[in-house]
């Protein structure tokens, strides 16, 4: 019996042995690969395709993958995104060269050198007051051509029935959009100095990002698998902020956010959550969190590959954890299929793991090492499965 | 809020510490507790009733710094409540600072810090820059996105003891092997010790591109800093 991607993928999020071990890249911007790989890729294997950006948006650099790289991938999922205002894209398009990328909230990028952008537009860098908030030019959520193109997308891949629908809307994260919009330094002190400040600012984000949401998934109906939502809660070391911290002041904005998107769709939620995050996994279970990304095993407590499934397996599913700070950009073709081997062993039995590149494929990682990756999931992947 | 626990009581049993004084106390608390209000306040009446600068320094300010990398490595406070301690000395060191000028037994040595060329992440490097400051040593921050050059320019000029280099990306990381070789190939390199820091920074690549030291974090650079100085 052969089974689809999209099955394989359901099959491994309800903890059962799929045929082989998911794939789960190229379809959002932690997930998917930079613009120079996927030349890289597309030049090494003979495939002639456009180098589109995923959302569009040339500034976040992240390459939207064309259909025959994804199957030359394996990738078992297809994604649908939302869209900046059409005039916001118009005006950007439109705008002199390397002067800075602004977006529909009125936060944005600068070009530090061609072609790399950073974001480090922060309008309301210097507020620390509700009044302050309140008067900043909010963006119209409602405008109609972010999500125009999403019903019909969503739909045609539901059709086709081939691939899992993964769904991401651009950003619609609290805590970093609050970095975005005051730098991730001021309002991360902001939330000791000013905390009744910053968490009005988190709410009144939210609030704006549930109208974004509630259209965007209006329009998806019932063709979805996966919706990605998140926010960097980790550090190399430890968490961004104290358990206390957390549990006061954002756990209940989380647990708000998934509720609500919850209310509206059966899609499972994948998290997205870099750093080392091991301490916060049980508020992850709590709130109803069903995938947690990227695994970042270069990180603390998240190298521990065999406690996290020890004390999570069954009720969380892991997708990423395969290292893109160290074994991806330097390791060899054989040390990532071994690192894939690895992985696969202690996270896969069972069910309940998806492989994925930590974060988005950089543009140090060659072509190579990419199909390794993926080649070792199509063999070996395959044949593990056979025995768990 | 940072809990109140963060304020060390047992400061009073130190033998070089002024139990009497309310404003060393106060400006210790502030710190600690990162209102850089209070520890404005508390440096500025200090200095107007004629107390040293160095004690300020020495049993107010660096005390209390330490005791926030302490709890920061013991996991009892996090980077909001590291940075706004971080900002409060800060701003009494801006009050300081003048009257050090010509105080060079306060200063353990020169530490020239930057983030290189393509990379514009400075949180973690401008937290070592006030524990480094705090910690005696003068700090020259050559800011982000640092050409190799500059580094180069920088260490001529100002032949510090030590060069920090940050790099938060795996992308950007070459760049140190990049700014040390061109320190190196510029022989100006003498005896400046390197130490290396960014996210995606190891022992092992310290070791393997030729840098002195790596320091995982900003209470790490302070420790690495000062033990290849022989501190």
């Amino acid at each position: 019996m052969t089974i689809t991607p999209r099955e394989r993928v359901l099959m491994a999020i309800d903890h059962e042995v799929p045929d082989r071990v998911p794939i789960l890249l190229g379809v959002s911007n932690a997930t998917g690969i930079k613009m120079k790989p996927y030349q890289a890729i597309k030049e090494m294997l003979g495939i002639e395709a456009p180098d589109n950006y995923l959302y569009d948006w040339p500034e976040l650099g992240t390459a939207a993958v064309d259909e025959e790289t994804m199957l030359r991938l394996h990738s078992d999922v297809r994604g649908v995104l939302d869209l900046e205002p059409a005039q916001v894209m118009d005006r950007n398009r439109n705008r002199p060269p390397h002067d800075d990328y602004i977006d529909s909230w009125g936060s944005g990028a600068s070009e530090i050198k061609p072609g790399q952008w950073f974001p480090m537009v922060h309008p309301l860098a210097g507020a620390t007051t509700i009044e302050e908030m309140e008067a900043h030019a909010w963006p119209d959520m409602d405008d109609p051509t972010r999500v125009a193109h999403v019903a019909e997308q969503a739909q045609r891949l539901a059709d086709e029935n081939q691939y899992a629908i993964v769904a991401t809307p651009w950003l619609l994260f609290p805590l970093e959009r609050a970095f975005a919009m005051q730098g991730m330094d001021t309002f991360l002190m902001n939330m000791a100095l000013y905390p009744e400040f910053a968490e009005a600012l988190l709410w009144k984000l939210q609030n704006v990002c549930k109208q974004l949401m509630g259209r965007f998934l209006e329009a998806l109906g019932p063709n979805v698998d996966i919706i990605k939502i998140g926010d960097d809660l980790g550090t190399q070391e430890s968490l961004l902020m104290s358990p206390d911290m957390y549990r006061n002041v954002l756990k209940p904005i989380h647990a708000d956010w998934i509720e609500f998107i919850k209310a509206r769709t059966d899609a499972k939620l994948l998290f997205h959550t870099d750093g080392d995050v091991f301490p916060l996994i049980d508020e992850f279970v709590e709130m109803g969190i069903d995938i947690l990304n990227p695994i970042q095993t270069s990180a603390g407590q998240m190298s521990d590959l065999e406690a996290l499934r020890d004390r999570y397996g069954t009720k969380m599913v892991f997708c990423g954890a395969i290292d893109t700070q160290r074994i991806l950009p330097n390791g060899t073709p054989a040390e990532i299929r071994a690192e894939v081997r690895r992985v696969i062993d202690i996270l896969g039995p069972g069910g309940g793991y998806m492989v994925s590149s930590v974060h988005t494929v950089m543009d140090d990682v060659p072509a190579e090492n990419v199909l390794a990756m993926v080649d070792a999931v199509e063999e070996y992947g395959s044949t593990s499965t056979k025995s768990w | 809020m940072v809990d109140d626990n963060v304020v060390d009581d047992d400061m009073a049993d130190e033998s070089d510490y002024d139990p009497t004084d309310s404003i060393l106390d106060s400006l210790y608390d502030a710190i600690t507790a990162g209102n850089a209000e209070v520890s404005v306040e508390s440096t500025r009446s200090g200095l107007e009733s004629g107390m040293d600068p160095l004690t300020l320094l020495f049993n107010g300010m660096i005390p209390a710094l330490e005791e926030v990398g302490r709890l920061f490595e013991t996991g009892e406070i996090f980077l909001p409540e590291m940075l706004i301690s971080a900002r409060a000395m800060q701003a009494s060191m801006e009050l300081i600072r003048p009257h050090l000028a010509d105080q060079s037994s306060a200063r353990v040595g020169v530490f020239v810090m930057g983030t290189v060329a393509g990379d514009i992440h400075d949180i973690g490097k401008n937290l070592c820059n006030v524990m480094l400051e705090g910690a005696g040593f003068e700090v020259i921050d050559l800011g982000v996105n640092v050409p190799a050059a500059n580094f180069v320019a920088a260490i001529s000029e100002h032949q510090p003891d030590v060069l920090g280099i940050s790099a938060f990306l795996t992308t950007t990381m070459p760049e140190v092997e990049t700014t040390i070789d061109a320190i190196t190939t510029a022989g100006v390199r003498r005896d400046t010790k390197i130490i290396i820091g960014g996210a995606p920074v190891t022992q092992e690549y310290a070791d393997q591109i030729g840098a002195d030291g790596y320091a995982p974090n900003a209470v790490s650079a302070v420790r690495t800093a000062k033990s290849l100085l022989g501190i």
